[in-house]
């Protein structure tokens, strides 16, 4: 890791501050044309305030803004608008269209902040639109190196917002901090050497926690060293680092052989959760290096695969849960922790829900990480089931082998993956689009020296890319099993408290879009397709549909434009918004 | 004499790389400075076969099992867009396609040669092959049994089978065989068989040509491009993968070999 971002942060700050007094003059002039006129440029346009910290805590009480990555807290990633409901949601039209204009999956979740929605375009744009009506207002484009070392794709998952500033994490290792009513960068800090080891990036959207920034990094198939960091929102200023993996003095360290700490992967790279009752924050962090090689890192490989419950104010851990211990097929736990207060067993507790890649769902107590219940939600052939603390009693034979095992489910992109859940006060359901299939999993053999990124030499002490995530495979060293129709995706409805299964909602290709349930009970989605659709909540019977036929890779939002609710979704390279008449 | 002095530098430079030392041989250097061999180190026929076991694992879920194409391009055409000679391919799986959602290959540069062989294979695996039979007779049989009901060769034929017009040219003698008396055992994507069992009217009986969740398109028997809710079909039918239908019993081994003779004998334009 390089250090110094500190001093690079002050620089820019120094000439921010210059920056934002011309700036400033420059608003303040505009503003005042306007004025004179007597007309915005943009219905709607005019910032009502900032995002303070006190409106991000009460963020689902004004649903007509999307203020964060997951709209809340609690990554319900609930709507609570119910304009678009059962009976109206047969009228439902395209109101715009944004045009992306890249090759890139489109995998960003807007954020809409008093009329203006903002996003994040492949690899590190931003644009600020008017929500009613698409067009845009400005547009920020971070530069990054030609080559970067993203697993899968030079995608981007969103923004944070505090105050009017917008931050950004990029591709080649920095966080961004851009001006939400000019585009202009205010600072940029560097998190670390993005070609260190096999390569780090930061695809995903970072997470306001109070004044700070939280931000997670990927790189889980190339070696690194995993971290989650907190940044300073004014100045950039890098403010604690959780190390993944324990460092030689810190606590748990020594559940990896050898050196193999070193170069575990355990990454960060989704969005994670806060619990103010608490002041905790929940992350979840990604698999083991080499994924489905484990010759060389024999243990539990903690905290690969876990959640992380941490003082948002200090970086301590409180308290970890390690759902697939010692994983060899690439079963991330980066899904995004859903905080929710349900009854356990005739009792209230304080609870997480989680659909995990490995399969199943767990609901643990978030005060203290205690397990709880764990159920699969779908076909699963690797655990019989769980101990009182959650440790999965594994069912032999499902390891990686050179020749390919060929019979283990779920598969390497798991039973869920990033993609965001969602839950329902309304039905009190979790709604999860799920995957099932199935995949080779090949055990390769022993690094070969020469295995290298091709643009570039290995650096020095870096190791080769043994167990790399191939873009094009869809996972490393594996390989699609069977006819296209013996893999299936399904949007479940799930008992928190049991993990029973409630309906089920069955589409034709395992999916790589999120879920939105609405206060109109109503569960929003997209397909690899290309079909938005909208099922009742309460029965899973799809409602309404819209071919946009390019393939959805994230997940809807909902939001208020000129008092008529609005719900957009990427798909292909579009962003498409629809509303009601 | 060049190739072996090439492998015996690139080899042991492979290993100062790991050590950080910096090789152009061994980097995208190398391929920007055109530093890679003119033709594949790598022939031997172990080196195809681990090509082939690399492929299945780094190509085949963008260009199919057998290199039939899918998300990525048919690599049985032996076209290639981005140069088809040996260190045209090298770069192009090396570095990957800008702009496409192709990516370099992440593996070593040998295995990337390895590769390359495989690749070159896949588009050519019928010249190096000669059947025995009797092509003349062969033509005939296809005549007789009305193949080109299904399958196009240059312009006369349908298009509910594989184009055959240098079916010689891709595919071996023993997939040829195969696929006549085992139509079911590989059938690309865009050729899959669907029945589809209507709610009323007549069923139909096609290829998929495309799918979601509302819809099917197919291509009827009789060549139409058709498009079916799928709120109006009571079941789709998928159990036999392809329309064809075995000929293992309907012809004899001679007419079988003499048929396969006559496709081998299809090279194309080339």
């Amino acid at each position: 890791m390089k250090t110094g971002g500190k001093m690079k942060t002050a620089r820019g700050a120094m000439k921010m501050n210059k920056l934002g007094i011309r700036l400033g003059a420059i608003v303040f002039a505009a503003a005042m044309v306007f004025t004179l006129n007597g007309q915005a440029p943009v219905q709607g346009s005019a910032p009502q305030g900032p995002v303070t910290f006190d409106r991000l805590l009460k963020a689902s009480a004004e649903p007509g803004n999307w203020l964060m990555y997951s709209n809340s807290y609690n990554s319900w990633r609930y709507s609570g608008l119910n304009q678009i409901n059962p009976q109206t949601v047969k009228d439902l039209h395209v109101k715009w269209i944004f045009q992306g204009r890249h090759v890139e999956k489109f995998e960003t979740t807007p954020l809409v902040v008093n009329g203006i929605m903002y996003l994040t375009r492949p690899e590190n744009a931003i644009y600020a639109l008017d929500a009613a009506t698409g067009r845009q207002l400005w547009s920020y484009e971070y530069r990054n190196p030609t080559r970067t070392y993203n697993c899968c794709g030079k995608v981007n998952r969103g923004l944070a917002m505090l105050g009017n500033t917008l931050f950004m994490n990029t591709l080649d290792m920095h966080v961004v901090a851009v001006d939400a009513r000019s585009g202009h960068e205010l600072w940029k800090t560097e998190m670390g050497d993005y070609t260190a080891a096999g390569g780090y990036a930061a695809p995903g959207a970072p997470l306001i926690v109070k004044d700070k920034l939280i931000v997670g990094m990927a790189g889980g198939e190339h070696g690194v060293n995993g971290f989650l960091d907190a940044y300073d929102t004014k100045t950039g200023a890098r403010l604690w680092r959780f190390n993944t993996i324990p460092q030689p003095g810190e606590a748990n360290f020594g559940t990896w052989a050898g050196d193999s700490w070193k170069t575990g992967g355990v990454t960060t790279w989704n969005n994670g959760s806060y619990d103010p009752e608490t002041n905790t924050l929940f992350w979840g962090t990604s698999n083991p290096w080499p994924d489905y090689n484990d010759d060389t890192r024999l243990g539990d490989n903690l905290y690969a695969c876990s959640v992380l419950a941490l003082d948002p104010d200090t970086g301590k851990l409180k308290w970890f849960f390690q759902f697939t211990p010692h994983d060899l097929h690439d079963w991330d736990s980066t899904q995004i922790p859903i905080l929710l207060d349900t009854e356990f067993q005739g009792q209230m507790r304080k609870t997480l829900a989680w659909a995990n890649r490995n399969g199943f769902y767990y609901l643990l107590d978030r005060t203290n990480g205690k397990f709880l219940t764990a159920k699969a939600f779908v076909k699963q052939t690797w655990a019989k089931g769980f101990d009182d603390n959650g440790r999965p009693e594994l069912i032999p034979g499902n390891e990686p082998t050179p020749e390919g095992n060929d019979h283990t489910w779920p598969g390497v992109d798991g039973g869920a993956n990033w993609m965001s859940h969602s839950y329902s006060p309304l039905t009190k359901w979790l709604y999860v689009f799920a995957r099932e299939e199935h995949r080779v999993f090949s055990k390769n053999a022993v690094p070969h020296p020469t295995t290298d990124e091709p643009d570039r030499p290995l650096a020095p002490g870096a190791l080769p890319n043994a167990g790399a995530y191939d873009p094009a495979l869809g996972g490393a060293k594996t390989a699609q099993v069977g006819a296209p129709e013996e893999s299936w995706g399904k949007v479940i409805a799930i008992d928190p408290a049991t993990g029973n299964l409630k309906w089920e909602h069955r589409v034709l290709t395992p999916p790589w879009g999120g879920v939105m349930a609405t206060g109109g009970n109503l569960v929003f989605g997209g397909t690899l397709e290309g079909m938005i659709f909208a099922l009742n909540a309460t029965t899973g019977d799809r409602l309404w549909t819209f071919s946009a036929n390019g393939p959805v890779f994230a997940s809807p939002i909902s939001y208020l434009a000129n008092g008529k609710q609005m719900v957009s979704i990427p798909a292909g390279d579009l962003i498409v918004t629809f509303g009601l008449d | 004499m060049w190739l072996r002095i090439s492998l015996g530098i690139l080899i042991p430079a492979a290993f100062l790389c790991a050590q950080g030392v910096q090789n152009p041989a061994l980097t995208g250097e190398a391929v920007r400075g055109k530093v890679v061999a003119e033709t594949n180190p790598f022939n031997t026929e172990a080196d195809l076969q681990q090509g082939s076991a690399l492929f299945q694992l780094h190509c085949s879920y963008c260009h199919g099992s057998h290199g039939e194409g899918g998300r990525g391009a048919d690599l049985t055409a032996g076209v290639y867009n981005q140069g088809g000679k040996d260190p045209d391919l090298f770069k192009t799986i090396r570095t990957g396609i800008p702009g496409t959602e192709m990516p370099a290959v992440r593996v070593s540069d040998d295995e990337v040669w390895k590769l390359v062989g495989w690749v070159k294979k896949l588009g050519s695996a019928g010249l190096s092959e000669k059947a025995p039979g009797n092509a003349a007779a062969g033509q005939a049989i296809y005549a007789k049994n009305g193949c080109a009901g299904c399958h196009r060769i240059g312009t006369d034929g349908s298009d509910l089978g594989p184009d055959l017009t240098d079916i010689g040219r891709r595919r071996g003698l023993a997939f040829l065989t195969e696929s006549i008396v085992k139509p079911d055992a590989f059938v690309p994507n865009r050729f899959r068989a669907l029945q589809l069992e209507m709610k009323s009217g007549p069923n139909v009986s096609g290829i998929r040509l495309n799918e979601d969740d509302l819809s099917v398109q197919v291509r009827d028997v009789a060549g139409n491009p058709r498009s079916y809710l799928k709120e109006n079909i009571k079941e789709i039918h998928r159990e036999k993968p392809s329309l064809m239908p075995s000929y293992e019993t309907r012809l004899s081994k001679t007419e079988l070999g003499d048929l396969v003779a006559y496709l081998n004998s299809l090279k194309g334009a080339q």
